[in-house]
């Protein structure tokens, strides 16, 4: 039953990252396109994620859930030392989803439309990274995990392993990622001369994703971070990179071709496959601290606790995937049936 | 401020701020579509035109509510890390189930509100319904959660250690059906009378009458039928505390002495020091035979509690339990005068009558609020009810008074801006010319 937990929480943090980056990702392009552009960009992005931005970020929830009741070691360690960080999380997440209400609910569409518009723009950049941050704060090989906290300085403790370079990088390429998703997303769902700039778009960010995850690696590896080390040292780290690099020629072509499902496809591939080689080196110590790694598998909870949510997952997940389907197929985010 | 007490504060905020957005949230999708219904059996253009104002509204309190119980889900652990730790498995039962029901909401919310003229009619009606019945389900599993809090069950503990975890005995907790009834019944009640009173209010000054009329008429009649239920669902939780938490019952009614045949206080002004309740209005027994169904029965005064196991802020509890049950007994009274109103047509041409359930339209969820006051507090100074203590389970990082300012101000400004937005909301809908 372990596996099932497990394989819930590695799905559903993949669906975030697909359904939610794309999400965040629509905010970036909007806030990266031509000011003359971006009311046209408005209004496709409420067109394509309005039905279904609620139901993208609820993937995070089921993560915290699964976190906290399955593996309550690791969570209190990221709750405990990366409080900051996750704080500005929620906070962007908070600013975000009520901006982009209140922007298309909002009956009088007058002067207040402007400060909707930005406080959506930018917190749909600055959230990713800070996601991309927060990651970054368990892996960085700077946390220090203690008993006793007081001897430690509050920057130590609290700060250091987040805030710094390297952590900064892992946030630019999330973000990246969450561009590079949402500008493909969007070739589909618009016409003339709006698709040709998504294509544009698309390239661009293709070529940045890459560009941000050398920079990753690079910084890491200069820095001798565990993490970067051990990635590099694994073949089956190595494979899946040379996999994902094998499909980015397919991947430009096809957004030449402006080929809406074929580049989903391939896109998201890539995202997956760029995911899987960040931690199946690592897995399963998803925690790297100054002195020592930590397993997710460590203070994991009992049988009992994990056999009942597992059942509750599979339950939950009978449920929800169905209609969740159905809302992305209804509203043409899943193109299969056309 | 010392950390815990900011701590306190914080969660005490964003709670308040979001469970006024959660109740309307998973209430209001009712009233949107009984309007619907109505609209798609009479085509009468007042109650589409209803149903889509209403729906703008959901959707601007869902999303308020869902991103705050976004953040809530990371406070619980931000804020109580060592409480998570343990309590994380024990009650992940009704929070991923919650987790399921707000993931179904949302997706039926996804279908309503881009469903229009594209979906079958009575399928798009239907989702509606959805939204409404997952939302009142995640609500019920979250205060089944804090259920478990007051009556903490479904493991054995010793030495600061949990075995034996039952996630399902967990979620089925002694508490969880009363305090899951009363609260369904105060979230109806708190959004039927705050929808009502706003409609109300728009009769008062003449404006689009007929329209506000039909809302008011809508909103009411939930709020009115669950308002007079609620006092026997208030009956099965003060006798359930009496058995399970007799410290906080005697909080709530500031009693500092054991008594047999004890009386009921109403009102009063609390004296901590002198261990009285001065200026109270007394009902002889009236407590023995609430909490116990027996006149004479004893119950056990605040002074026979060590200092370690009750509330500190005796007077907060009870005046906050006053003015639950004083401000829940009049709304009482007033959904029987609207129902009287049905037969008696000629109140609803005073302007007395609007005024009257305008001024009604905070008081739910004042009481709503007070009744969490109640519970919270006076469960203190236990996080888990005689297990673990709220001192226990702070955060060790320093400096969280910074981080209530932002939620202060964050919640704050969002706040006026909803409500802002919402006198938005009506002054476009009494300009609007519906026929």
């Amino acid at each position: 039953m372990l596996y099932v937990v497990l394989f819930f929480l590695a799905f559903s943090l993949l669906l975030y990252v697909l359904l939610a980056g794309a999400d965040f990702g629509a905010g970036i392009v909007e806030l990266l396109s031509s000011k003359q552009n971006r009311t046209v960009t408005k209004k496709t992005v409420y067109r394509v994620i309005g039905p279904v931005w609620e139901a993208n970020h609820i993937w995070i929830i089921i993560v915290v859930v699964i976190l906290w009741v399955g593996f309550p070691g690791f969570y209190n360690i990221l709750v405990v030392y990366l409080h900051i960080p996750l704080t500005l999380i929620l906070l962007g997440i908070t600013l975000r989803g009520v901006a982009f209400v209140f922007r298309h609910y909002d009956v009088y569409k007058d002067k207040t439309q402007v400060l909707y518009d930005w406080m959506f723009r930018v917190s749909s950049l600055l959230t990713p990274i800070f996601l991309g941050i927060t990651f970054s704060g368990l892996i960085s090989g700077k946390l220090r995990v203690t008993e006793n906290l007081e001897t430690a300085s509050f920057y130590t403790a609290y700060i250091g392993s987040w805030f710094n370079v390297f952590s900064l990088s892992i946030g630019l390429f999330f973000a990246g990622i969450c561009a590079f998703l949402a500008s493909i997303l969007l070739i589909g769902e618009a016409d003339k001369e709006e698709r040709k700039r998504y294509v544009k778009k698309a390239r661009i960010t293709t070529i940045t994703v890459i560009l941000l995850g050398f920079m990753v690696l690079s910084i890491g590896y200069l820095q001798e971070k565990t993490f970067v080390l051990n990635f590099v040292k694994s073949p089956y780290s190595i494979v899946l990179i040379v996999l994902s690099a094998l499909i980015i020629l397919p991947l430009l072509r096809s957004i030449k071709n402006q080929s809406s499902i074929k580049t989903r496809t391939l896109a998201g591939i890539q995202v997956v496959l760029i995911l899987l080689a960040a931690f199946v080196s690592q897995f399963p110590d998803l925690i790297i601290t100054s002195d020592k790694t930590l397993s997710i598998l460590d203070a994991v909870a009992t049988k009992e606790v994990i056999k009942v949510l597992g059942i509750a997952l599979i339950i939950g997940g009978t449920i929800i995937l169905p209609g969740l389907f159905h809302l992305l197929k209804s509203f043409k985010m899943i193109k299969i049936l056309e | 401020m010392d950390n815990l007490d900011a701590a306190r504060l914080q969660m005490a905020f964003t709670l308040i701020f979001h469970i006024v957005f959660a109740c309307i949230g998973m209430v209001m999708p009712f009233f949107m579509v009984v309007a619907h219904k109505k609209w798609l059996n009479t085509k009468n253009p007042v109650y589409l035109t209803l149903t889509k104002s209403w729906q703008k509204g959901v959707a601007i309190f869902f999303v308020t509510g869902a991103v705050s119980g976004t953040a809530l889900s990371f406070e619980l652990g931000l804020l109580w890390p060592e409480f998570m730790k343990h309590a994380g498995p024990i009650i992940g039962m009704p929070f991923s189930l919650e987790g399921a029901a707000f993931f179904v909401e949302a997706i039926a919310l996804g279908f309503y509100l881009y469903g229009w003229k594209k979906l079958p009619e009575q399928f798009h009606w239907f989702t509606g319904v959805i939204v409404g019945i997952a939302g009142v389900a995640s609500g019920i599993l979250v205060v089944s959660a804090n259920g478990w809090m007051n009556a903490p069950s479904g493991f054995d503990y010793a030495n600061g250690v949990f075995t034996n975890i039952d996630p399902i005995k967990a979620l089925l907790n002694p508490a969880w059906f009363t305090q899951a009834l009363h609260m369904t019944l105060a979230a109806f009640t708190a959004t039927g009378f705050a929808v009502a009173g706003i409609h109300a209010f728009q009769i008062y000054k003449k404006r689009q009458v007929e329209l506000h009329k039909k809302a008011f008429k809508i909103a009411i009649t939930f709020g009115a039928v669950a308002a007079i239920l609620q006092p026997i669902s208030g009956d099965l939780s003060a006798k359930d505390i009496a058995k399970r938490q007799p410290v906080k019952l005697a909080a709530m009614e500031a009693h500092y002495h054991t008594t047999k045949g004890t009386p009921l206080y109403i009102g009063g002004i609390v004296d901590n020091d002198k261990q009285e309740v001065t200026h109270k209005i007394e009902i002889p027994k009236a407590l023995s035979f609430l909490a116990f169904g027996d006149f004479n029965a004893e119950v056990k005064g605040l002074n026979d509690f060590p200092d370690d196991v009750k509330p500190k802020n005796i007077a907060m509890v009870h005046y906050a339990f006053q003015v639950m049950v004083g401000l829940g007994t009049l709304l009482m009274v007033a959904g029987i005068l609207f129902f009287i109103s049905l037969k008696k047509r000629s109140w609803w041409t005073h302007k007395r009558y609007w005024l009257f359930f305008f001024l009604l339209a905070p008081l739910g969820f004042v009481a709503l609020e007070a009744g969490w006051i109640v519970t919270e507090v006076g469960r203190q100074p236990w996080i888990i009810h005689n297990v673990m203590k709220t001192k226990d389970a702070v955060t060790p990082m320093p400096g969280i008074v910074y981080s209530f300012y932002m939620y202060l101000v964050l919640y704050g400004t969002l706040s006026i801006a909803v409500t802002w937005l919402m006198i938005r909301q009506i002054k476009f809908l009494n300009n609007s010319n519906i026929h």
